[in-house]
């Protein structure tokens, strides 16, 4: 009997103490974003004109000596950071790391690479903000959500340069949200253009769209462009003149593809399309595509050079996009321009050194290398001015689209009713549905309001 | 005459299944040795053969193709939690099946309910519990998550202790002995064939997992991820022009650990036959 009383008592205790154990830790984890948000403004770098000598992280300038120095100062022990690139970046900014480490050798770090791309950063982080790396890279059209999300530290301040006045001004207001700094300019180069070889295409062919389906025709050959894409099909309406922009909320849209001429543009991409000569492919298509030879031209990004080049060769040549015609008038195709970002965690425990990173992955030497390394397009102004830069052929495409381009600003419900779009009219309508019926629908699915 | 077209239809039926079974697999193996790196072949067997992919695996470790650390750290998570989740269910079952206490039947209803709810709605309490304990991307916090609950799994390899007629661990009770001597002495060398299946079942679902996997191993460090994590890595979409043969390399060789411990097993498989232990 007594064994029992003892047994139970224990079986209590056990169950007891494990129920506490998990509702501690579930407050935690609740509440520790909110209560870490408040730390971590204080820890940010403090302005150049507000001193805060008393804060350890803070790169405050004091009349002892630059931020760097007062930051090695403050240091004491490991500092351990956790940084994100793309797999494609790996060894480079493991290179980038090594430098970094020589650069203060009387600091201890302990720094590991992880692989998240670019493309998916905003989904892992936002997954769990405390757990993500301390720096990591983005694509720019993923700021407002991450800013939103408490994801990135704003940068008020800076160690080694000053980032807002060293990056051309397109990198520096995809990197802003309300007026404030969020991240750091990587590359200026995730923007789309046209590939085409120039033994099909001479250098006046690619400058309509028309006359370069007629040329391709000619040859037997085909243009490909992923039109059932909302990122792709924005240049045609976008070029036209119609509106689609993101509402100050920072999640719903405005658009006005279905106002009037909207149907001229829809009519126009049926139209191009019918020919069977430009033709919808999806970016891993056309890369199978350009290499068995069938296609000679395709509105693509900088990530496909590499595989334009090798197939060909000396022929390879690229430009901005170009004109269409719309309702008997030419426009000239509009793009998205796309920069990557670099962003420092709010939750990092090494705040400073976190910042002086991110400015080390991203300053124009880092930026200069990056491009002789990987061929990415620099956002730094003198790195991107060098005769490299100017003179390779996607780089100078791109910078001469710029003047059509906007940056990428779209909330998430854009991209199903365009891709559905995209879809139907690049299959020639085959339903016949009213154009303007289409367009209302389409718009009424960007603009849906978010839950 | 009837017989024999009976027979053919059947065999055409098996034939047909047979092969709507086999193809992925075949595609999967063919692929592992194509030259062609990328996705999009337009050929079921591939245009030209190399060792290249497999080579690359295991001899070319890049930042994206870590295979051999992949497979130590999932090899390691899996032995470790196979042991572990293999006792417990052993013992579980030797408990409900042989010993009598109150609260046994409550009890019993209560873990096969609660092995009914499927694992994934606990995940994220789990990372976060893990995660205040600091155990996220940790092997040792798969280990436990993977083998903590394998307990309530026990309903199988009772039904089979069941079968083990209770005079001989009554009999072992009359020489004097204790309960865990009956357990390792008398129930177990009988249980081999329900051990086997035990044993590689609970070998299977750490080895491959990547629910969990992917929730617990989120650093995006590569060297500490599992196999199905780091092949997944392969077919983001910058990489799956260049790496799709040799994740179906990858694939591929995932097969060989649970063959090799399948063969090892067969053998209780068919000597674990009970008969002639019992007296009539």
């Amino acid at each position: 009997m007594k064994k029992k009383v003892l047994a139970t008592l224990l079986a209590t205790a056990m169950v007891v103490s494990c129920l506490a154990g998990c509702g501690k830790s579930g407050n935690d984890a609740a509440g520790s974003p909110a209560t870490d948000s408040p730390a971590t403004d204080e820890a940010a770098p403090a302005t150049d004109d507000a001193a805060q000598a008393e804060d350890e992280t803070a790169p405050a300038a004091d009349a002892s000596g630059s931020p760097v120095d007062t930051l090695i100062a403050n240091t004491t022990g490991t500092v351990t950071m956790r940084v994100w690139a793309s797999e494609e970046d790996q060894d480079f900014t493991n290179t980038l790391l090594d430098n970094f480490k020589a650069a203060y050798p009387d600091v201890t770090f302990d720094i590991t690479l992880g692989a998240e791309s670019e493309s998916t950063a905003k989904d892992t982080v936002l997954t769990d903000i405390e757990a993500a790396a301390d720096v990591y890279a983005f694509a720019d059209d993923q700021i407002n959500e991450l800013v939103q999300a408490g994801a990135l530290q704003e940068v008020a301040a800076h160690y080694t340069y000053d980032v807002a006045a060293e990056n051309a001004g397109g990198a520096v207001e995809a990197a802003t949200v309300d007026g404030k700094l969020y991240a750091y300019p990587m590359t200026a180069d995730n923007g789309y253009f046209m590939f085409y070889d120039s033994s099909v295409f001479t250098a006046d062919d690619v400058k309509s769209l028309e006359k370069m389906i007629e040329v391709a025709d000619a040859a037997g050959k085909k243009i490909a462009m992923d039109i059932s894409n909302g990122w792709y099909i924005y240049s045609f309406f976008q070029g036209a003149g119609l509106e689609l922009s993101l509402n100050a909320d920072g999640m719903t849209n405005t658009c006005t593809w279905n106002a009037a001429g909207g149907t001229d543009v829809a009519q126009a991409i049926i139209d191009l399309t019918a020919s069977n000569v430009f033709v919808d492919m999806g970016d891993e298509d056309m890369a199978t595509q350009i290499a068995e030879g069938n296609v000679v031209a395709c509105v693509n990004g900088t990530w496909r050079a590499e595989t334009a080049q090798e197939a060909w060769g000396d022929n390879y040549a690229a430009c901005k996009l170009p004109t269409f015609n719309a309702g008997g008038k030419d426009c000239q195709m509009s793009s998205y321009s796309g920069y990557k970002l670099v962003g420092v965690n709010p939750h990092s425990a090494n705040l400073g050194w976190a910042m002086l990173l991110a400015e080390f992955l991203t300053n124009e030497e880092a930026q200069a290398a990056r491009f002789e390394t990987r061929g990415l397009g620099p956002a730094n102004i003198t790195a991107a001015s060098s005769d490299a830069v100017q003179s390779n052929p996607a780089i100078a495409a791109l910078a001469a689209q710029a003047a059509y381009a906007t940056p990428q600003r779209v909330g998430g419900n854009f991209w199903s009713p365009a891709e559905t779009l995209g879809q139907i009219l690049a299959s020639g309508n085959p339903d016949g549905t009213d154009l303007q019926t289409l367009l209302d629908t389409t718009v009424e699915g960007i603009t849906a309001p978010v839950e | 005459m009837k017989k024999a077209i009976k027979s053919i239809i059947r065999h055409f039926i098996l034939l047909f299944l047979a092969v709507v079974w086999l193809i992925p697999i075949l595609w999967l193996f063919v692929t592992s040795f194509s030259g062609y790196k990328g996705i999009n072949t337009s050929h079921f067997f591939p245009e030209t053969w190399t060792l290249d992919n497999y080579a690359q695996l295991f001899l070319r470790s890049d930042s994206i193709v870590q295979y051999n650390r992949w497979f130590l750290n999932t090899l390691v998570i899996a032995i470790f939690s196979c042991l572990i989740s293999t006792i417990l269910v052993l013992m579980v079952s030797y408990t409900m099946s042989k010993l009598r206490f109150t609260g046994r039947k409550g009890l019993m209803s209560f873990s096969i309910i609660l092995n009914m709810f499927p694992g994934v709605l606990s995940m994220i309490a789990i990372y976060f519990i893990l995660k205040t304990i600091g155990l996220t991307n940790s092997h040792l916090g798969m280990i436990i998550v993977y083998s903590a609950g394998a307990g309530l799994g026990y309903l199988i390899c009772k039904g089979f202790m069941d079968t083990i007629s209770i005079s001989l661990s009554e009999a072992a009770r009359l020489e004097g002995a204790s309960e865990a001597k009956i357990f390792w002495s008398v129930i177990i060398p009988l249980s081999k064939p329900i051990i086997v299946y035990t044993v590689i079942n609970a070998f299977l679902a750490p080895w491959g997992d990547f629910v969990f996997a992917k929730l617990m191993l989120n650093s995006g460090v590569a060297t500490d991820w599992t196999v199905a994590i780091g092949l997944f890595n392969m077919l983001g979409k910058s990489m799956i022009n260049k790496y799709f043969s040799v994740f179906c390399a990858g694939g591929v060789i995932i097969a060989i650990p649970i063959s090799i411990l399948f063969v090892i097993m067969q053998k209780c498989y068919v000597e674990g036959i009970t008969g002639g232990s019992v007296k009539g």
